[in-house]
């Protein structure tokens, strides 16, 4: 579903020039679930924004289904962002001023979805994360790991054929990492959603179908 | 997005900083009050001096003068006082408004009597006098619609019949009720040595020689002659003082009756004999004493005559063709255009005043969406993780200033309504005792209101394009990692 050919980013760090990518080739299939694991500054952040869209090769190009994302324009790259890709990040990123239900019906808001229907599917993306209960709580009243299914719930929101986890137990202790890994596990496995993590996290890199390492932006 | 979801977002977050939200919209709310008002009170003035005009049918009538340059003075439509023939100026009398009534368009013609001289007037019964503003005209002629607080129109058979000022009214105690001075008498009180042809008044004969006494006497002599109210006018724009009079009555007013010595012998002859060079037979020149009618507007002329046009577009033709013939020509197109230079200027000055505020205000939502955009950069990364594209973000912030700009136009209306409407009750109560020309002092036409939301509501948007254009142009994964 997803093929990387050669793909290379490199900042600039204090004139130096850091290859976060280094001319990466790498192929991801439907239903995949792929843990990345690699030192801090390896370049495991660059690869998942490369493949979310969210971020562009500076050489070579990523594929999915066939379609190049290096030369998607904004209003492309955008679409396959609300419609393909499901981000979770490690400090899960929600509105404050939202409640949980309000956080998932995001990117359901970029997708001009109606209202009514936002709502109902939202409260269905939080009862499969288990927050059918704390669907009017702000993140402020819930606790790390429940913030983190909120941000499970809103990755799957628009039904996702990827989700990207960026150290999504980061944050959290190890009994509230190993349920976050159940919701990703069962996700993979009943929905057929490919899984890309990225973790520091040993016991969360063993559950993975797959496992990358990349050190210097080289993956092994 | 949809345009509902825009909406909501910038409230929800205009929402979330109420304080900072509050302030800026307090500052647009001024701005836009000042401009408002200025508006409002403009049109308002404007509205009610053409609403005057029109009441009396203004927009169809043409005044003429004897002098040609005096007419951009603009000092009244309805001239008493520019009358008596000066060495280089025209006489309007009865030829001339014949003369004037041929033209073309031209529906009828009423001479305006001056030249009165009359002192003072009263109420009869009350010690206080008034300054005596008499204006005459030709109520036959149907040239204009006086409008009136009470009463009727003079007719052509009113002789000793008077339409009283609003300002009489108010001088004495009458402004709220009008009606009650119909049937009244008005004293006019003459004064100058001469005696008005009127009521059968005849002065006393002078002694033979020169009474010297006599003429100091007649000097002083105040002649009252009464005149019955019929009407009051109604409170105008431009002359609340003037009072109205049939100008057949007038003309008997001003025809001055007095003894002057009437001689046999000529002037040259009378001349001759006192520088002892006459030559012809004896005669006696000392005379006889004659009681003399003098008409001083057959002397002197109307003051001004006013034209009724047939219709409003023929104005300008009537009035060119009346400059042609070497009179002062002026309508109240004239001085409406006045009034509205007038109204410009000061609109300007308010315009510039309301402007700069507003320009504040502006700078107000700029700091405002400048402070959001930065607070919000971690959002700005999740929206576009989500799937926002740049024009999304972009909209957001456009629309969210935009809205500032309107809930402070709306805020701005809400308030300059109120107090609009505070003045209009304070007008209403004062108005008659203070002999407001209006008794509306603000006014909301549509397009006010209109004009007002939407320029508010692009102010906002356009101090939100450069902060939004910022927002949008942030590399998401950059605005991710944002602490």
């Amino acid at each position: 579903m997803i093929q990387l050919k050669q793909v290379s980013k490199i900042y600039e760090l204090g004139g130096e020039k850091i290859h976060a990518l280094d001319r990466v080739t790498l192929d991801v299939d439907d239903g995949d679930f792929i843990a990345v694991t690699g030192p801090s500054g390896s370049g495991k952040s660059t690869l998942a924004n490369v493949i979310g869209g969210l971020d562009t090769p500076d050489d070579g190009d990523v594929f999915v289904d066939g379609q190049s994302l290096a030369k998607a324009n904004d209003k492309a790259l955008s679409h396959y962002r609300n419609k393909m890709v499901g981000f979770v990040f490690q400090n899960f990123n929600l509105q404050p001023n939202y409640t949980a239900l309000e956080n998932v019906m995001v990117p359901l808001v970029f997708a001009k979805v109606k209202l009514s229907e936002r709502k109902k599917h939202a409260t269905e993306c939080l009862k499969a994360v288990g927050l059918g209960d704390r669907m009017n709580h702000r993140p402020t009243q819930l606790s790390g790991g429940q913030r983190q299914r909120v941000c499970i719930a809103r990755a799957l929101a628009n039904n996702p054929r990827i989700i990207i986890a960026d150290e999504p137990t980061g944050n959290l202790d190890t009994k509230k990492s190993a349920e976050i890994v159940d919701i990703l596990k069962h996700l993979n496995k009943e929905l057929g959603v490919t899984i890309i993590v990225i973790t520091h996290d040993p016991n969360v890199a063993v559950q993975a179908k797959k496992k990358l390492t990349i050190t210097d932006g080289k993956v092994k | 997005m949809r345009f509902l979801d825009y909406f909501r977002s910038a409230f929800k977050n205009l929402v979330r900083h109420k304080v900072r939200t509050f302030l800026t919209i307090v500052a647009i709310t001024i701005g836009s009050l000042s401009i408002i008002l200025m508006v409002s009170l403009l049109v308002t003035i404007r509205q009610s001096v053409q609403d005057f005009f029109a009441s009396m049918d203004a927009f169809t009538l043409v005044t003429v003068t004897p002098d040609p340059n005096a007419a951009d003075s603009g000092s009244g439509l309805i001239r008493g006082d520019t009358g008596g023939s000066d060495e280089s100026g025209k006489i309007l009398d009865d030829t001339t408004v014949a003369t004037l009534k041929a033209l073309p368009h031209v529906a009828d013609a009423t001479p305006i009597g001056s030249g009165l001289w009359i002192k003072n007037m009263k109420l009869e019964g009350q010690d206080k006098k008034m300054w005596a503003n008499l204006i005459s005209y030709d109520p036959e002629t149907k040239v204009f619609n006086m409008p009136l607080a009470a009463g009727r129109n003079l007719t052509g058979e009113d002789m000793d019949k008077i339409i009283v000022s609003t300002e009489f009214a108010k001088t004495y105690g009458s402004s709220g009720n009008p009606e009650n001075l119909l049937g009244k008498n008005v004293v006019l009180m003459f004064q100058g040595g001469d005696i008005p042809d009127w009521g059968g008044l005849t002065p006393e004969k002078p002694l033979e020689g020169d009474d010297k006494a006599y003429w100091e006497e007649q000097q002083k002599k105040i002649i009252e002659i009464n005149a019955e109210i019929v009407g009051v006018a109604k409170s105008s724009t431009f002359d609340s003082s003037q009072n109205y009079i049939n100008i057949a009555w007038a003309r008997k007013l001003m025809t001055h009756v007095r003894w002057e010595w009437q001689s046999s012998c000529s002037q040259e002859e009378q001349q001759a004999m006192k520088d002892k060079t006459y030559r012809g037979p004896e005669k006696d020149c000392s005379g006889t004493q004659v009681l003399v009618k003098n008409d001083d507007s057959a002397k002197n002329g109307y003051g001004s005559i006013i034209l009724k046009t047939d219709d409003t577009s023929n104005i300008k033709g009537v009035s060119d063709a009346i400059s042609k013939l070497g009179y002062g020509v002026s309508t109240a197109q004239d001085m409406l255009d006045e009034t509205n230079n007038m109204l410009m200027a000061i609109g300007a000055v308010f315009g510039a005043i309301g402007g700069i505020s507003l320009f504040v205000a502006a700078i107000g939502i700029i700091n405002t969406m400048v402070m959001a955009g930065y607070e919000r950069i971690r959002e700005i990364g999740v929206m576009r993780a989500c799937g926002a594209t740049r024009k999304t973000i972009r909209r957001l912030f456009t629309f969210e200033a935009a809205l500032l700009g309107f809930i402070g136009g709306v805020f701005g209306l809400a308030l300059s309504y109120g107090i609009g409407k505070a003045a209009n009750i304070i007008a209403d109560k004062y108005a008659s005792s203070i002999d407001l020309p209006f008794d509306k002092v603000a006014s909301f036409p549509w397009w006010l209101i209109v004009g007002v939301l939407a320029f508010t509501t692009v102010i906002g948007l356009l101090s939100g394009l450069g902060p939004a254009v910022r927002s949008s142009r942030l590399n998401p994964v950059d605005a991710l990692r944002y602490e």
